[in-house]
């Protein structure tokens, strides 16, 4: 078995009685490429700074490396990448001046050809102050940054929030080639689901707080599923089955999405619903990550654009 | 080396701020020496004048009026206000930046970044008060004026320094209270201005080395303990 090099155990966090994210448990295996996808507020930035000590968790625990998280010592740092939400950098130094201070931390293992090398393949230069790049090229820096101590774990905070396609094709390249070294882990929270397929090879999901989903990309891409059924006359008014997110209704057809359900099942409940006429229908990423995560409230709307209809 | 990094990061942070209020005690204490230099029909030259043959002036420096009475004065907001600028920046305007989670997760403890935006700071007071003491010194010189500066005077300085020390760390600690403005978060800004005001009340040197000495402390203590435990 694979060392464990991120486990959260039941990670929790309250702000007053709202809670932010709710007995989280992960468990990251050496040189796993995780996405951590959730909307706006779902808790990942949560999760992220309580993996790294910069918040107290209300219960639970995480550890990193191998060390609690509300104790990382500076050895076990050394040993971690972080980029941040925003990549909220001092604007006052240049890129130069940035380096050096980065680099005072990482005394041992700070790969200064490989930040040139970065900084050059970026088209920056070292003379440029961080107050006059564009969020774009604060990711790039921020990314190199990370990279250059060469850390085997990685964890970055929607680091593609914001970036244009080109930059954010720049940005995943840079991170791939952190990914292609040995051993390496990377954790990385995206609402990017192009970005997420194209690097991770699993995901967790997680919404208001609560853990929905952690598997293989693989996993996820087989078990949502979008199915949609033909009926001569009106559509049953229950759908009775175990793993349906979502049910819109129109007059004569019913529109599932449903999520670790077989074909075989589907088409077993359509035939006692009484038709044989149903069409699977190709969903992407994004499509399953919209329709998994997506609120039920949703179908009400829908429901009222029928009745405008 | 880690610590050199962290000083050097927030010496150069806080290094205009540091600029502004040396430039305004030097302006404001030079040309307060000039004008009582160049003005022989002050008070000063009226006390020399009104002597008597073979008197000597060893006990006048407690009758002459200070020389750096102004700049006294203006210290009294300069120190303070540098401390109030300091903690300012260096605690409560990461908040917006949002640079202090890039900054925590530095291979460092936590009690040295604290200790370097401390030792920063302390430098700061420090170079101020140097400014003072060289004021001093040059008001003290024989050839710009017979009788020497009072002593007291740069002792008041510096105990005014070390007030903008305490200033610095009552905003410290309301900065990094995650409590409202009306309630307990204004108790360290209002500490530390109490200490101000007892150690302007007082008279004796003792009492006040004294009161500044518990008050700078407990500070210290209380925003050690904050930092280390706040969440960013």
């Amino acid at each position: 078995m694979s060392e464990i090099v991120l486990e959260t155990k039941s990670l929790t966090k309250y702000y007053g009685a709202r809670p932010a994210l709710d007995h989280l448990d992960l468990r990251i295996p050496r040189g796993c490429i995780c996405g951590f996808l959730g909307r706006n507020g779902a808790g990942k930035t949560t999760a992220i700074k309580m993996m790294l000590g910069l918040l107290e968790p209300t219960a639970g625990s995480a550890t990193l490396l191998g060390c609690d998280a509300t104790a990382l010592t500076p050895a076990i740092r050394q040993r971690i990448g972080y980029v941040t939400e925003g990549h909220r950098l001092f604007r006052w130094m240049t890129i130069g001046r940035l380096e050096k201070f980065q680099q005072a931390f990482f005394p041992d293992q700070w790969d200064a050809k490989f930040f040139a090398d970065m900084i050059e393949y970026f088209e920056l230069s070292k003379k440029q102050k961080i107050k006059h790049l564009s969020n774009g090229q604060r990711a790039q820096v921020s990314l190199a940054l990370a990279l250059a101590p060469n850390p085997e774990l990685l964890i970055m905070d929607d680091p593609t929030l914001g970036l244009d396609a080109v930059i954010r094709r720049q940005f995943l390249e840079g991170m791939i080639e952190l990914i292609t070294r040995q051993g390496r882990t990377v954790l990385f929270s995206s609402h990017i689901l192009a970005d997420v397929e194209r690097v991770a090879d699993r995901i967790v999901v997680v919404d208001k707080g609560v853990l929905r989903a952690d598997c293989s990309l693989e996993q996820f891409r087989a078990s949502v599923r979008k199915v949609v059924l033909y009926f001569d006359d009106s559509v049953p008014a229950e759908v009775e089955l175990e793993g349906l997110l979502h049910c819109r209704r129109s007059e004569r057809q019913l529109e599932l999405t449903l999520v670790g359900v077989g074909e075989a099942e589907v088409a077993a409940w359509a035939r006692q619903a009484g038709t044989e006429r149903l069409d699977f229908v190709e969903m992407n990423l994004e499509d399953q990550f919209i329709e998994f995560t997506a609120p039920p409230h949703r179908r009400r709307l829908f429901q009222w654009e029928e009745a405008q209809s | 080396m880690r610590f050199l990094a962290l000083l050097r990061k927030e010496l150069r942070e806080s290094l205009p701020w540091l600029l502004l209020a040396g430039l305004l005690l030097l302006a404001v204490g030079l040309l307060t020496l000039r004008a009582h230099a160049q003005a022989p029909e002050g008070r000063y030259w009226q006390y020399r004048q009104g002597m008597a043959p073979g008197e000597t002036v060893t006990e006048w420096r407690l009758l002459q009026p200070a020389k750096l009475e102004l700049p006294g004065l203006w210290l009294t907001f300069i120190g303070p206000g540098l401390g109030l600028i300091l903690a300012v920046r260096q605690f409560w305007f990461p908040l917006f930046t949002g640079t202090w989670a890039f900054l925590l997760h530095r291979s460092a403890l936590r009690s040295t970044i604290l200790w370097a935006k401390l030792a920063a700071t302390g430098v700061m007071f420090l170079v101020v008060g140097l400014l003072w003491t060289g004021l001093y010194g040059y008001a003290s010189r024989p050839a710009l004026f017979p009788i020497p500066e009072s002593p007291q005077m740069l002792l008041n300085g510096w105990i005014y320094i070390a007030l903008g020390f305490a200033i610095y760390l009552g905003t410290v600690l309301s900065a990094l209270s995650e409590a409202r403005w009306y309630t307990t978060r204004i108790f360290g800004l209002a500490f530390a201005l109490l200490v101000a005001l007892i150690v302007a009340g007082q008279c004796h040197i003792i009492w006040i080395v004294a009161t500044m000495i518990v008050a700078l402390a407990i500070l210290l203590t209380q925003t050690l303990a904050a930092f280390l435990k706040r969440e960013f």
